[in-house]
């Protein structure tokens, strides 16, 4: 294996054109940011606008983006940088589950601060789901990191993009994708959300939830249960430490207790409100505003003292 | 006979004492603790409140949760293998009744168990088959048609009765406070040859169709357990092939029926301690949270006095429950033992939810509360499945008896 | 056809007490199957019923991990046999050494169609360990799996993906790794339950196994509860809604959110 290329961060991209939270760690690390980019032709155009090289697989055809783990570990693991950076996403991870299979390194993911310090990278992190956060050096090879995809860079003076000739693994065929039936949020570019919980006692009463976020401008996401278990509402409002993360203005939690699985989700939002009857759920520890009481009384008391009326 | 006191066997080395000293084990096997934790799961999932209120609102019956817990199974506990069943203890059928109940479902768990059994154990293979497609299906597979106006607790005076003739048997009489028949398909009906003058041997057990020519039914509205119904069954020359309706042995019917009686008088003190466990922890949590004179009620000694009498009792129904279960197990007699844990939980559990009724106050009698419907179906139980007095009665001969 | 489940054994994070100096305390949680874990179990179970094969269930950990309750509880869900590697030397293993155990695990197992796991454990919940093992087996291996069935030449699968559901003609081997809401798992069942104790299990030796030794480290530099969590939490009182709501406007109108 080479000595480590200490200048250089590669960034692997499943597909996906959203990369800035990618390069903006890459940058923290190395002087030279290269993308390894498995995906369409598109989606190379935009990434090679935020990087300085890019390599593209080709395209995929009908290849899963998966099928390409495997040569994606091997460019990068010729290339021996200093950092691969890689998306939370199960794309992305898959990618980076190939690099650390080669590589022999662990993933970090809950990624808080990343900064190189006596020609190490040091990575301060959450652990455990979130409960405790740990600092650590990396050594032996490249830091492999699971951040946040952030947006789809703006359109800049291309980088030239070096296709190489694709060798995915031969194992699978895309046969169909059949478009999803509910249109999908963007909760990460709200910059209010309204989030309800289990306390919800009927899916008629979400009507309740959306005069809320019609009064404040926002939009409706959910804790884990009403996605998953009850399917009130579709995969991609959940909030949690599989599902969304989001940084609003403000966010207010209704109905939803404070569990860490989802309250890792908001952590970052800049002030959050919570409105719940139980005086002691753990959401009262990790707001900064709210009210005890019940929701079939208070949200819509809310919604009046904001302007807006629910249906 | 020996009066001193025997000695105890030595200890094999000071400071250890030998695994035979210390045979009391109160923890619970893996299979119980998974057995629990399942369950749990499909309480969740299958029996939450709102489910309950809403089949006490509308006086249903909780055959949806009932067909779910025979889709996992337990609805053959203890049954024979050769019926799909698996043998079990009475210790973990308490455990589960226990729990089942604590979700605040009366009756949940166990009574139509034993009653099955009653078929499986006396039935005819058609009739073992019959019992089993309904449990199967969630329905409860038959009511059990015992008292008659005159005839409660004293049950031996019954009237009604089975003349056999020509391969035939026809009923005449009437059953009243019968629990749950009109969602069943069957009567288990006790009934007298009125030829036999011994009652012991006059009585026979009949599984008779609801929908029969000759039955008739009125509904009794009732002001506790809703979710199981309560009718009045008027028999009027009912006639039936003897080979479908007799079970078992003509002239054994309280033989055959004493057979499980101790296990359902421990599954009925199960469903108390569930039940009023329930109504104690959500008067403790009323009680902790509820603000009255700018502290919650829950600093009030006389609060903490209900509380802590409450927990001393559902503590002594507990161990009263599982020293009963494991009595059963161990083949141990029971004597009036399951006289003494039916009265002393059905009468402590009622005193539980009473006063958990009283700590939640005008809240806890509203309809929405659930306090109301455990404090109404708690009270049943002092009488449904063997009075208090008629447990007097069991077990004070028996006291006596032992001391002569 | 032989799958394996790779399942967790551990508690819930929510159970578990981080001391001040944001070390975590494990001795009061109590370990169970992972709860999105259940899921493989049952994809397993059905597909192993739909093509008479056989279900294998696996996991890895420290020494802990092998009591009868963790067997019982795992071969409960449907599994014909268990395999279980569980040394100390795994304590505060990070994904990458549990994927590389994993891999080696199936390896010996030998013969695996398929692999199923969850898409993310109870107290990491990164969703990392399904896709490292199936890099680590030099297989393909797929996320946000919704649905599996049996075809001629592997298997017919859907996931979910930003643009919809993707349906792909698979071969196996592959690792899949199935959404929590992939299908509604049954409940462990009584049977199943008793009958726990009865089914086979092997313990796998961790030395024995073919592991890659871990290339990369980290030092630990330091460890501390997580930051961002001092919020003030100003709290009014919802018994009279109105006011309450109006005292709460008027506050993020101050704090300039609204």
């Amino acid at each position: 294996m080479n000595a480590s290329n200490a200048s250089q961060s590669w960034v692997v991209v499943a597909d996906d054109p959203a990369v800035t939270g990618l390069v903006e760690v890459a940058r923290a690390v190395a002087d030279e940011v290269v993308a390894v980019v498995v995906g369409t032709r598109a989606v190379a155009d935009t990434v090679a606008a935020a990087v300085d090289r890019v390599v593209w697989l080709g395209e995929p055809a009908t290849a899963p983006v998966e099928a390409f783990a495997p040569q994606v570990a091997q460019l990068v693991a010729d290339a021996a940088p200093s950092a691969v950076i890689g998306a939370t996403t199960p794309a992305g991870r898959a990618l980076l589950g190939a690099v650390a299979a080669r590589t022999q390194a662990p993933v970090l993911g809950g990624v808080r601060t990343v900064q190189v310090a006596d020609g190490r990278v040091v990575v301060t992190h959450a652990v455990m789901g979130g409960i405790a956060e740990r600092t650590v050096a990396v050594e032996g090879g490249p830091a492999v990191l699971a951040v946040d995809a952030g947006a789809v860079p703006a359109g800049g003076a291309a980088t030239p993009v070096a296709e190489v000739a694709g060798a995915p693994l031969d194992a699978a065929t895309v046969t169909q994708v059949r478009p999803k039936e509910r249109a999908g949020v963007d909760l990460g570019a709200a910059p209010v959300v309204v989030g309800v919980g289990r306390g919800l006692k009927a899916e008629a009463d979400l009507g309740l939830i959306r005069g809320l976020a019609a009064a404040v401008h926002g939009e409706v996401a959910c804790s884990r249960p009403l996605a998953e278990g009850v399917d009130w509402l579709p995969k991609e409002s959940y909030i949690g430490i599989s599902g969304q993360h989001v940084a609003p203005d403000l966010y207010v939690a209704v109905a939803i207790s404070g569990q860490l699985q989802h309250m890792v989700g908001v952590r970052d939002a800049k002030v959050i409100v919570a409105v719940n009857n139980d005086k002691n759920a753990p959401v009262f520890g990790q707001c900064d505003f709210g009210i005890v009481g019940d929701l079939y009384q208070v949200v819509p008391a809310l919604t009046a003292a904001l302007g807006g009326s629910h249906d | 006979m020996g009066s001193g006191r025997r000695r105890a066997p030595p200890d094999d080395d000071v400071g250890h004492i030998p695994e035979r000293h210390t045979t009391m084990d109160f923890t619970l096997t893996d299979e119980q603790e998974l057995l629990l934790s399942s369950l749990d799961e499909l309480l969740e999932r299958e029996c939450p409140e709102s489910y309950i209120a809403e089949l006490d609102l509308h006086h249903e019956s909780a055959t949806s949760f009932r067909k779910a817990l025979h889709e996992a199974g337990f609805m053959s506990l203890g049954f024979p293998e050769e019926y799909g069943g698996t043998p079990c203890d009475a210790v973990t059928l308490v455990l589960l009744a226990e729990r089942v109940c604590r979700q605040g479902l009366n009756n949940g768990f166990g009574l139509e168990l034993l009653q099955a059994m009653d078929i499986l154990e006396f039935g005819s293979e058609a009739q073992k088959q019959e019992i089993l497609g309904l449990l199967a299906n969630g329905r409860v597979p038959f009511a059990l048609g015992f008292t008659e106006p005159g005839a409660g607790s004293d049950n031996s005076a019954m009237t009604t009765s089975a003349v056999h003739h020509d391969g035939l048997v026809t009923f005449n009489g009437t059953k009243t406070l019968i629990t749950a028949a009109l969602q069943s398909k069957y009567l288990l009906v006790m009934a007298k040859n009125p030829d036999t003058e011994d009652p012991r041997k006059a009585i026979s057990m009949y599984l008779v169709p609801m929908d029969a020519p000759g039955v008739t039914t009125n509904r009794l509205e009732k002001i506790l357990w809703y979710t199981q119904d309560s009718c009045e069954i008027f028999l009027d020359d009912v006639t039936l092939p003897e080979e479908d309706c007799l079970v078992g042995v003509k002239g054994n019917g309280f033989k055959q029926l004493m057979r499980n009686f101790e296990m359902e008088r421990l599954v009925i003190a199960a469903t108390c301690l569930g039940q009023a466990q329930c109504a104690f922890d959500d008067a403790a949590a009323y009680a902790a949270q509820r603000v009255q004179f700018g502290q919650p009620i829950g600093n009030f000694q006389l609060t903490q006095l209900k509380l802590t009498d409450m927990a001393i009792k559902l503590e002594n129904m507990r161990n009263f429950v599982y020293k009963t279960a494991w009595m059963l197990d161990r083949g141990l007699p029971l004597k009036s033992q399951g006289a003494l844990c039916k009265r002393y939980c059905a009468m402590s559990g009622f005193e539980v939810a009473d006063d958990a009724l009283q700590i939640f106050g005008g809240v806890g009698v509203t309809v929405g509360a659930r306090i109301s419907r455990l404090w109404r179906d708690l009270r049943g139980h002092r009488f449904g499945g063997g009075t208090d007095e008629i447990m007097v009665h069991i077990a004070g001969r028996q006291i006596v008896k032992d001391h002569s | 056809m032989k799958i394996v489940v790779a399942y967790k054994w551990a508690p819930n994070p929510q159970d578990l007490e981080v001391r001040a100096d944001g070390t975590v305390d494990a001795s009061r949680g109590k370990p169970a199957v992972s709860e999105y874990d259940p899921v493989a179990f049952e994809l397993a179970r059905r597909l192993a019923d739909e093509t008479g094969g056989e279900v294998v269930g696996l996991t890895v950990g420290a020494a802990a991990i092998d009591t009868p309750l963790a067997r019982k509880a795992a071969l409960s869900r449907g599994l014909d046999r268990l395999v279980l590697v569980a040394d100390d030397a795994l304590v505060g293993a990070d994904s990458t050494r549990l994927a590389a155990v994993l891999a080696a695990a199936v390896r010996a197992i030998g013969d695996v169609d398929l692999v199923l796991a969850g898409d993310s454990s109870v107290d990491v919940a990164e969703g990392q360990v399904p896709l490292t093992t199936a890099a680590e087996l030099g297989w393909l291996g797929l996320g946000r799996v919704t649905a599996v069935s049996p075809a001629t030449d592997g298997l017919v699968v859907e996931r979910d993906t930003p643009a919809g559901v993707a349906v792909l003609t698979v071969r196996t081997p592959v690792v899949l790794a199935a959404t929590a809401d992939a299908v509604v798992p049954r409940v462990a069942g009584m049977k199943d339950i008793l009958a726990a104790a009865k089914k086979p299990v092997e313990v796998l030796a961790l030395a024995a196994l073919d592991v890659p030794a871990p290339a990369v480290t980290l030092a630990t530099l330091g460890t501390a509860k997580p930051s961002g969590g001092d919020r003030q939490a100003v709290l009014f009182d919802g018994a009279d809604p109105a006011a309450a709501a109006s005292q709460l406007v008027g506050a993020l109108r101050s704090a300039g959110v609204l």
